[in-house]
């Protein structure tokens, strides 16, 4: 029997056993050896041939993966692993780690139970390590620790056993004060999350070198520190790694300390999905119930050049099948499923059937975004996957050749399905249609990519940042009148508490959810009683209470009303940028008897005025990205990195030394933060690594202000005069 | 000066002779066509008429910037047309109070307009009609607005007849048919009996009474249309609906 051929019928027995499956990430800070790690998962396992693993790649399979040498798509693939006689279905997502990309962090973390948490013995727990933590721990997925490139301390580094062991000492002790800060309020969790040497939810060794070991791993070896020094000094790598290969240290680590779905499921259910705890369809999820009702959580859409569009995601409950017809949530309809299959080793393997429990590939959900709920009966959705951090930079792309326009907006309606960190803004009118996303890379490679693979010449435009504006005082009540001035709206606004626009934007308190739910999650933020009762709509960070009382038609015309709300939180009054952040009360409002007369066009411009005045008078101002800088730098070129944060508007915050680096630590606006990378390079002889984070929006200077808006207005094409009420800058 | 001069029900004839006169003295005509219109004739024909240019505005052109209007009705004997009457279903007197404001002098001169004819064509007797009501298009109010069902089943409950408006979307030449309407409502309103007046004001208007679901499958000619929901019928109005518009028994 071929190889391959053994591992299909291997996989599809073992897929039939929940008890003996795992669904995992591999997250970490970029470039610390996740898709390396991968690499030589599979290989170990006898997925892919030793050859093709290690310094290829060969997960990294896009082209501009592979010029960038990064990773940008989350990448599926499985594997079968022998533990304590058992035989285990493995399968595993390697993420990508810059922050660009931290999009499919999020939606990964999803699908899976466990996280194998990489870092790199000699960086340490980096900015990035502490944000795939939270993504892995807010989707309740249990992390276990694995310290890479351990090779570098003995050859490059040349420390001894004692130094060794303090410098992972300290990155388990960092691992573990984030995790438990992280898990502290968490009441789901009753184990202890933190990792150990002792309990062996920790794993040292090289994803390079191939070889790895564990305190269960040493004690079966009986190797210990010394002993791979010796061998890593003495140049037999080859050696370390047959005696004790990498791969088994992990795939046991993982089999023996990671949830199965069986186990997993119960715990997390209930913090992914607000339906009816006590329905059938929550006892099937809880259950794993391959019998129950179709639950399939869409975590990746991508473009497959023979099969076309496939969806990947986890199955909740139920058994997916080829014909089935299933309702995608926030559409209407059916889709119908043309084909189900698993991934075995890198590859996507056609079967008959996946049962719950398992990471499924399947086609024909045409309607389905990353982030879609499918189901056999029409059911509450899953919690939508709220990425940490929303779209900054914007760049416009325009088709070079007019025969193009259709395929564009085409391609650019896929990127939007396949990756929800983007917005995606078409103008069918002017051919000029704006790309936002998380940083200059990000952009870069879906514009490179619209290039490349769909074959659409673009021009692109510079990349500019994306604004927000936000009321800072409370405003007096500002009246609103419809153009026939028969109908009238008395509203006003303050600015919301940071915490309730946290708590919106982590999705804690949304209009999907039941309202007394959301009643609850809004006074737990902070909103007091009265006010929480009386929410009418929820859009972006912006809340809208009604305070008015038994006000004859209102209720047929709130809908208009909230039209007009959304349209003045759209396009603010000072540059048509999103409003953030504001609480807007309807105090009272005068409509005409006949419904005709209080129609849209009467009431949405009464509205969206009333309202923009209303933000006027609370000061409204702009709002900018910002990014958290991280800068590790020689000694020598300190002033040098310290200076391009200062030089960019930005403030250092906190400068120390870290081994034999000095880090540097501040923030910055976005919009200086672009062509960064150049610069730093140059300032520092190339001698600085660093990274961004971005860090929400922040309230630009005054003095920037004015110029700030006239600029975006005048890219517009808004007429640039502000109007005459806007006089506190 | 500002006249507000009604056109009537249905072409260039529907005008009063009073109406007529007053547009001969006028130094300018503007009209309003967004919200009715006369379906029997054009503004150019009623150009020629009455040997007057006519300045149609729009919607924006009436609410949001009445200046030309007011500033030419200063300056002198300025009419403003609208189909029907200036000041029933279409509430024109917030132009006359702006009006007033500058201290322009202004007259209406009445029209005859849709709720003479929901009475007159089908003899229900104007005491006996509680309020008025538009039937909004199903798109623009995300179906039928509760306030329109509340109308006509408050009306009902007196007793009372109720006048159905139908929506017109002027800019895109779209009038709501009496048998749209007839199903729309029928669902709604457990399926009582309703009047279509159709072409009213013109020489062969149409009049028809019957279950609403049964004026659903019907049609009623050109535009435009309006739907009366009787409520108790009198006697003598139960005969008329009968002899005038085919009521089956
Ligand atoms: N010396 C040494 N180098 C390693 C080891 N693991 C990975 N590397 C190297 O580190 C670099 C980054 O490795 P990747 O596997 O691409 O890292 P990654 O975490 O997948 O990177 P992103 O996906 O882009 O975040 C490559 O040059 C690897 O060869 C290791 O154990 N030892
Ligand atoms: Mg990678």
């Amino acid at each position: 029997m071929g190889r391959r051929k053994k591992i299909v019928e291997e996989c599809e027995t073992l897929m039939n056993t929940p008890e003996n499956i795992r669904n995992i990430a591999i997250a970490a800070h970029v470039d610390h050896g996740k898709t390396t790690l991968t690499d030589n998962l599979l290989a170990g396992a006898g997925m892919i041939s030793d050859e093709t693993a290690g310094e290829q790649l060969a997960m990294d399979t896009e082209e501009d993966e592979q010029e960038r040498g990064i990773t940008i798509d989350a990448a599926n693939v499985s594997m079968t692993h022998e533990y304590e006689g058992t035989n285990h279905l493995i399968n595993l997502i390697d993420t990508p780690g810059h922050v660009d990309f931290g999009g499919d962090v999020t939606r990964a973390m999803r699908a899976v139970d466990g996280a194998l948490v990489v870092v790199d013995a000699v960086e340490g727990a980096m900015p990035q390590t502490e944000t795939v933590l939270r993504q892995a721990l807010r989707e309740g997925v249990k992390p276990t620790l694995f310290i890479n490139k351990v090779d570098r301390l003995i050859s490059e580094l040349q420390e001894g056993p004692e130094e060794m062991q303090e410098r992972m000492t300290a990155v388990i002790r960092d691992v573990n004060d984030l995790i438990r800060g992280m898990t502290e309020e968490m009441d789901d969790i009753d184990d202890d999350w933190t990792v150990s040497v002792e309990d062996g939810t920790v794993g040292f060794g090289s994803a390079l070198y191939k070889w790895g070991v564990s305190l269960p791993s040493m004690q079966r070896t009986g190797m210990d520190f010394g002993d791979i020094i010796e061998l890593e000094r003495n140049d037999k790598r080859q050696e370390l790694a047959e005696r004790t290969p990498l791969s088994d240290v992990v795939l046991d680590m993982v089999c023996e300390h990671f949830p199965n779905p069986v186990d997993a499921q119960p715990r997390r259910i209930p913090r992914i999905w607000r339906g009816d705890a006590d329905s059938d369809l929550a006892e099937g999820m809880r259950l794993v119930d391959e019998d129950g009702e179709v639950v399939f959580m869409v975590t990746d859409i991508s473009m497959d050049p023979h099969a076309g569009e496939i969806a990947t995601g986890r199955v909740f409950s139920g058994t997916l099948e080829k014909g089935q017809e299933l309702y995608v949530s926030g559409t209407v309809g059916k889709n119908r499923l043309q084909s189900v299959g698993i991934f075995m080793g890198g590859e996507r393997e056609e079967v008959e059937q996946v049962p719950a429990g398992n990471v499924a590939a399947v086609t024909g959900l045409q309607d389905a975004i990353a982030g879609s709920t499918v189901s056999s009966v029409e059911m509450t959705p899953f919690e939508s996957i709220e990425h940490i951090s929303e779209p900054v930079i914007t760049k416009s792309v325009e088709a070079k050749n007019m025969d193009d326009l259709p395929k564009l907006i085409e391609t650019l309606q896929q990127v939007a399905k396949e990756d929800p960190t983007i917005d995606i803004e078409i103008n069918e009118d002017t051919g000029e249609h704006l790309i936002s996303g998380q940083g200059e890379l990000h952009l870069e490679v879906v514009t490179q990519r619209i290039e490349r693979n769909q074959g659409i010449p673009v021009t692109t435009g510079e990349p500019i940042v994306v604004f927000r504006e936000a009321p800072q005082t409370e405003s007096r009540e500002v009246e609103g009148i419809s153009p026939n001035r028969h109908n009238r709206f008395y509203i006003s606004v303050t600015p919301l508490d940071d915490d309730i626009v946290e708590a919106i934007k982590q999705g804690k308190a949304s209009m999907d959810m039941p309202e007394l739910e959301r009643r609850e999650a809004l006074q737990e933020a902070g909103l007091d009683k009265d006010t929480s009762q009386n929410v009418e709509h929820i859009h972006g960070t912006n809340i809208i209470i009604d305070d008015t009382k038994g006000i004859q038609h209102l209720n047929e015309t709130m809908e208009l009303v909230i039209e007009g709300f959304e349209e003045a939180l759209n396009d603010g009054p000072l540059a048509a940028e999103p409003v953030q952040g504001s609480l807007i009360r309807l105090h009272d409002a005068r409509l005409h008897e006949d419904a005709i007369h209080r129609g849209p066009a009467q009431v949405i411009p009464a509205v969206r005025e009333a309202l923009h005045n209303a933000l006027i008078d609370a000061e409204i101002k702009l709002l900018e990205p910002i990014q958290e800088v991280r800068i590790d730098v020689p000694n020598d070129h300190m002033g040098a990195a310290s200076g391009e944060i200062q030089g960019r508007r930005g403030r250092v915050d906190d400068m120390y030394q870290e081994g034999d680096l000095m880090v540097v630590e501040g923030v910055a606006p976005v919009e200086e933060m672009i062509g960064f990378s150049s610069d730093i390079r140059s300032a520092t002889e190339g001698r600085a690594s660093w990274n961004t984070e971005n860090a929400g929006f922040q309230v630009m200077a005054d003095n920037l202000q004015p110029e700030t808006i006239k600029e975006i207005r005048e890219r517009k094409g808004m007429k640039t005069e502000l109007p005459e009420s806007i006089d506190y800058f | 000066m500002l006249s507000f001069v009604g056109l009537g029900l249905y072409d260039e004839r529907s005008i009063t002779v009073r109406g007529r006169d007053v547009l001969a003295t006028a130094d300018q005509a503007f009209a309003e066509w967004y919200t009715s219109r006369l379906a029997g004739t054009d503004v150019g024909t009623l150009e020629a008429t009455h040997d007057i240019e006519i300045a149609v505005r729009d919607r924006a052109g009436v609410e949001q910037h009445p200046e030309p209007i007011l500033d030419a009705a200063e300056d002198g004997h300025t009419v403003f047309l609208t189909a029907g009457d200036t000041m029933i279903s279409t509430t024109h007197v917030d132009l006359r109070l702006r009006a007033h404001d500058r201290h322009i002098d202004t007259q209406v001169v009445h029209g005859t307009t849709a709720q003479t004819a929901a009475s007159s064509l089908t003899g229900l007797q104007n005491y006996r009609f509680g309020k008025a009501t538009t039937l909004p298009f199903e798109e623009t109010h995300g179906g039928v607005p509760d306030s329109v069902i509340e109308t006509i089943r408050a009306n009902r409950q007196r007793g009372l007849h109720t006048l159905v408006y139908l929506d017109i979307d002027g800019e895109n030449e779209r009038f709501m048919s009496g048998d749209t309407a007839a199903a729309l409502l029928a669902s709604e309103l457990d399926d009582p009996v309703g009047v279509v007046v159709g072409q009213a004001g013109s020489d062969d208007p149409t009049v028809r009474a019957d279950r609403l679901s049964a004026l659903a499958t019907e049609s009623f000619g050109p535009p435009l249309h309006l739907l009366v929901v009787p409520g108790d019928l009198h006697p003598i109005e139960e005969d008329s609906l009968s002899a005038l518009a085919g009521l089956p028994d």
